[in-house]
């Protein structure tokens, strides 16, 4: 057994310290010496039942009489009998319907009611049917008693009698009086009930041994007020101890989104690297999205990228020079770069072609034109993909992507790069590189990390932007570029696998949704 | 990114070993490959091919050549390429280019192959090199087509040339009636796949032999006799159209060498142009065009932070099958037959550092001193946020797409700002954002059975028209929040607008908003900044909220962060 005192309510408290092993336990007698109402009563008695304090013992079934409106009004005024016997005391000799009008009573309760009077002998009526009382008749006891137990059920507080306090002749008496249904006419209206009897159990005793010696009263403070703090009540009384595991209110916080967060943080861990971030505008031109990033025009590996196209206006109406001139000519001879270029006829209707942004590297392009040496770029960038939609595939999403430029950075820094990330933003065990390809990028690397718990994935891809794309943008160092896939930690992150719950509308989702 | 099957007895037959999974993820990446699956019951790989630029790794005969190459150091030695000062005797196997057909497909050029007989998975394997080279590299047989078709029924010279599409007809593969060219792009699946892109030029594409049987209608579809290829023939010919020379001439080498890989012999064949071309008037096919590439070692070391010996270094580059040598400072290297992909140093030097082995490059942390720092946009964002959060708030993401049901129509607005996509995958996602109540409206249609107040924010962009600028457009940084509940109004907005602003340290006044149909007209106003308007705030219309499926009073607001910078 281990009930922490504590726990029990003031109504529990007062109770069990007010009974004592063996003693019958019920809701009349605590009603009666506690002072409690019926209905905390039994709960009294719930709780502790539930929690192994009280057993019940026995039931026993009784009648109770409750006095009704008419039973009230002959409380007030008299029985029938009553005032019949004492009209008849002053007026001697009346027809029964006189003493129904005189009296203000219907015929038949007259009736009946004299019916009784000369059944005991009190009354008589002559042949000319005048009713007169029989000389030195008293009241009947019946009738005596009758209006004893109105006066007494009166004075109860619920109106009622209950048969087991009543003498032999008071329940015979009552009994004529009463009715169980449809009694209305009837000053007592009868019902069964059951007396349900408790006993405190071994449980119950050492309970109120407990509170005993923790000198719990339940008398304690409950919710503390201003009036207590004020009038000093406080210093007086002990505050009543709260269950600490008592079942809470759910709250609605204002919150950020689990999603943003981690982005956040994702953020602030390069800050913390050296890198400054950048940004820009969702529409972008073929020339920026694909050209500057030495994406030949013609060539499938734009078929990587199947973006999405603005309606109207369909084309941006200029391409900043030096950069249109440069990267035009380095796409058809390779311009000022030493490559042999695409060797084709550069369209410079198709690179003002507008669209939506369709990878992050796009800002690096935009960057390259206005970097420091050395520099460390970042950028969190929204991109669409002409995609269907599914748990892998959203319409929009993010994409992380940077750059480090350094007279001195190359391949070998690029892996160091890979590997800090690995491990400070991956929290990675184990890194492993392989070749890969980009358009734009020569060597280009992607990065394997063994996650505690995704096990082997693709972190990212990277590489050494071409001198093909740097050049023409004005940039003479080395520049590394990278992207990570950060979206795949951050669903393991939030717990959940379809990428489009990252984006969820649903309020419901998004507040109970947290991060690891 | 390429994606071909095979079977496990071709592939390993070609690689001349048999490798467990787990051993092939160790050495596909010395191709960009990896493996995308393997059937066991049907015995077949699925592999994935990462370098866009690499043609001649899209195949299992191609694939293998490199796995192979890299494992015994040794580069494959093909003996049947032609160059411009040597050419193979072709004897009548020729192919006359005529000048008609420049004016809708220039080029065919093509070789024969003998020595061989088809099998279920040779015909498997060519039909997928085909479709590969076509469809990725062709782009979709824009630029190029292929065809293969039974030598032995050819009588040489073949003729490509330009047809008058109504007037030229055969019995097209897959059919077994004669239709024209024309008939053929209307009724034909490849026709109406492929036939776009000849539909609207004079003259039709059209290869026959000398005798006037017809090969096939470049790029769409082959004769039913003499371009039906099946398990058992043993003499073929290749045929390869498009529009650039060299990428032609790059398709022939790749599928030549192939097939020399599968056991065929390849029989040159000589093309006759009747125009000048950038390779002359006459080309023996298989053709070797490339130039030799060089780089000084100087480079090597500056790219990959690492110095080699000569030996190494043509060691490396003779596993990733390139015959080169070093003279001085400067490493020389011939590119492979099949590959065309050396448009700088770099790109030689990265197969310097792939032969070498990138396990062989240890990681070095950058020593560069770099400021990191946050950019003022997402500072200002984060201020904002927090305070929102502190009114209450649930921060909210979307997609920045949708429709212009969501984003037009319910919203009771015109959409004469708004940004349309020209080619939308499905009308949900066919408008860039204006707005964001729009979002935060959809989160209330879609959440009654929050709990209530339902308020919520998101800082995010959005993007319209602006004919000043030089795309037509603008992207605004934006802050909308919204807030739903049975008692909320203008009042409660006002205040929250109220300590949003005190909070961000802007002084601003409140104007009369008219004829914004969002709002219930009265109860709405322009929040502004020095007589300039950074945005709104009301509560929704009824009417709105109706078009939403929403019957909860509510209220947004959504504010131009940018104009706070």
């Amino acid at each position: 057994m281990s009930i922490d005192v504590k726990n029990l309510h003031p109504l529990e408290v007062k109770l069990l310290r007010h009974v004592c092993l063996n003693e019958d336990i019920t809701t009349d007698r605590i009603v009666k010496e506690l002072g409690y109402k019926v209905g905390q009563c039994n709960q009294a008695f719930s709780w502790l039942s539930g929690r192994g304090c009280l057993k019940e013992t026995k039931r026993e079934k009784k009648t109770i009489y409750e006095i009704t409106d008419i039973g009230r009004q002959q409380e007030k005024n008299g029985t029938p009998i009553e005032r019949i016997f004492l009209l008849l005391k002053v007026e001697k000799s009346l027809l029964l319907p006189e003493i129904a009008s005189k009296l203000e009573l219907e015929q038949s309760e007259v009736g009946s009611a004299f019916g009784q009077l000369s059944k005991s002998k009190a009354a008589q009526m002559d042949s000319e049917k005048h009713a007169s009382l029989v000389p030195g008749a008293v009241l009947p006891q019946e009738a005596a008693v009758t209006a004893e137990l109105l006066k007494k059920a009166a004075a109860s507080e619920d109106g009622c009698l209950s048969d087991s306090d009543l003498s032999q002749e008071e329940k015979e008496a009552i009994a004529k009086n009463s009715k169980k249904r449809g009694a209305s006419g009837s000053p007592f209206k009868a019902s069964e009930r059951e007396d349900i009897f408790y006993a405190l159990t071994e449980i119950g005793d050492e309970t109120r041994q407990e509170i005993l010696k923790a000198n719990i009263t339940g008398e304690e403070l409950g919710e503390l007020t201003p009036q207590i703090i004020s009038s000093g009540e406080w210093k007086t009384s002990s505050f009543r101890p709260y269950s600490v595991n008592a079942p809470v209110s759910k709250l609605v916080p204002g919150r950020l989104n689990p999603y943003g967060e981690y982005l956040q943080w994702v953020k602030d861990k390069l800050c913390s690297l050296g890198f400054e971030e950048f940004d820009g505008p969702l529409v972008e031109n073929e020339f920026w999205n694909g050209d500057a990033l030495f994406m030949p025009q013609f060539h499938s590996a734009r078929d990587i990228h199947d973006v999405y196209r603005l309606k109207n206006p369909s084309h941006c109406k200029t391409i900043e020079e030096p950069w249109l001139d440069n990267v035009a000519r380095t796409h058809k001879n390779g311009g000022d770069t030493q490559s042999r270029g695409w060797q084709y006829d550069f369209d410079e209707e198709f690179t003002r072609r507008q669209v939506l942004r369709s990878q992050g590297t796009v800002l690096s392009a935009h960057q390259l034109t206005h970097a420091k040496v050395p520099g460390k770029y970042f950028g969190i960038a929204r991109c669409f993909r002409y995609d269907e939609v599914d748990a892998t595939h959203g319409a929009d999403f993010y994409q992380t992507e940077g750059i480090v430029l350094g007279k001195d950075v190359n391949l070998r820094t690029l892996l160091g790069l890979l590997k800090m990330f690995a491990t400070e933003i991956a929290g990675a065990e184990e890194v492993k590189y392989v070749p890969g390809y980009f358009p734009f990028t020569e060597p280009s690397i992607e990065v394997h990390i063994k996650h505690p718990v995704l096990g082997w994935f693709e972190l990212g891809g990277s590489g050494i932007f071409r001198p093909e794309v740097t050049k023409p943008l004005g940039i003479d160092v080395p520049v590394l570029a990278w992207g990570l896939g950060i979206d795949r930690m951050a669903l393991m992150h939030l717990g959940i696998n379809d990428l489009r719950e990252l984006f969820s509308p649903n309020i419901d989702n998004v507040r109970t949704r947290r991060g690891n | 990114m390429p994606k071909i099957e095979t079977t496990e007895s071709l592939f390993f037959g070609l690689l001349g070993k048999t490798l467990t999974d787990d051993q092939l993820e160790m050495v596909l990446p010395r191709a960009k490959a990896e493996l995308d699956g393997h059937d066991t019951k049907e015995k077949m790989l699925k592999l994935e091919l990462n370098d866009t630029n690499r043609p001649d790794l899209w195949s299992a005969a191609g694939l293998a050549r490199q796995l192979r190459t890299y494992e015994k150091g040794n580069p494959v030695l093909y003996d049947f390429f032609s160059t411009a000062d040597e050419s193979f005797e072709t004897g009548n196997r020729e192919l006359i280019c005529h000048k008609e057909a420049k004016a809708v497909r220039p080029y065919s050029i093509g070789f024969a192959a003998t020595g061989c007989k088809v099998t279920e998975d040779i015909l498997l394997a060519l039909i997928q090199s085909q479709e590969k080279l076509c469809f990725n590299f062709g782009r979709k047989r824009r630029t190029i087509a292929m065809g293969i078709y039974r030598s032995d029924l050819i009588h040489y010279p073949v003729h490509y040339t330009g047809a008058d599409p109504d007037k030229t007809s055969f019995v097209p593969l897959g059919m077994d009636e004669k239709l024209t060219l024309r008939q053929m792009i209307e009724k034909h699946p490849k026709g109406i796949e492929y036939g776009h892109i000849v539909a609207d030029k004079p003259v039709f594409p059209y290869l026959h032999d000398d005798e006037g049987e017809p090969l096939s209608f470049p790029p769409v579809i082959n004769s039913a006799r003499i371009g039906a290829v099946k398990v058992g023939d043993e003499d073929l010919f290749v045929e390869i159209s498009g529009t650039r020379l060299k990428d032609l001439l790059l398709c022939a080498s790749i599928m030549s060498c192939d097939m020399a890989d599968l056991g065929f012999t390849i029989l040159p064949l000589k093309v006759k142009f009747e125009e000048e071309t950038e390779f002359g008037k006459e080309i023996v096919v298989p053709y070797y065009y490339q130039s030799p590439i060089s780089c000084t070692k100087a480079q090597l070391a500056k790219v990959s932070g690492l110095e080699l010996s000569d030996d190494e270094i043509t060691a490396s580059l003779a596993r990733m099958g390139l015959h080169a040598f070093v003279d001085g400072e400067t490493v020389y290297a011939t590119v492979p037959e099949y590959r065309d992909d050396f448009l700088h140093a770099v790109d030689l030097i990265e197969d310097v550092i792939i032969g070498h082995g990138l396990g062989n490059y240890t990681p070095q942390m950058p020593t560069d001193f770099t400021i990191g720092r946050l950019s003022k946009t997402e500072e200002l964002a984060r201020k904002a946020k927090n305070i929102m959060v502190g009114l209450g708030f649930q921060e909210m993401i979307y997609n920045y797409l949708g429709s212009k049901k969501e984003y037009i129509d319910r919203m009771n607005i015109t959409d004469k700002d708004a940004i349309y996509i020209a080619n939308p995958m499905s009308e949900n996602y066919e408008m860039v954002r204006p707005s964001i109540i729009p979002c935060l409206l959809e989160s209330e249609s879609v959440s009654g059975h929050a709990t209530y107040p339902h308020s919520i924010f998101e800082v995010g962009k959005i993007a319209y028209l602006c004919p000043d600028t030089n795309s037509g457009t603008v992207t605004r940084n934006s802050l909308g929040f919204f807030s739903s509940n049975s008692r909320i109004g203008f009042n409660e907005a006002s205040s929250y607008v109220n300590t949003l602003m005190y909070f961000l340290k802007k002084d601003y006044k409140l104007a009369e908003l008219e004829g914004d149909n969002r709002f219930i007209p009265g109860r709405c106003a322009a929040i502004q900044i020095d007589g300039k308007t950074i945005g709104c705030f009301g509560e929704i219309h009824p009417a709105v909220l109706v078009n939403w499926g929403c019957n909860m009073p509510s209220i947004a607001c959504e504010i131009d962060l940018d104009c706070l910078l």
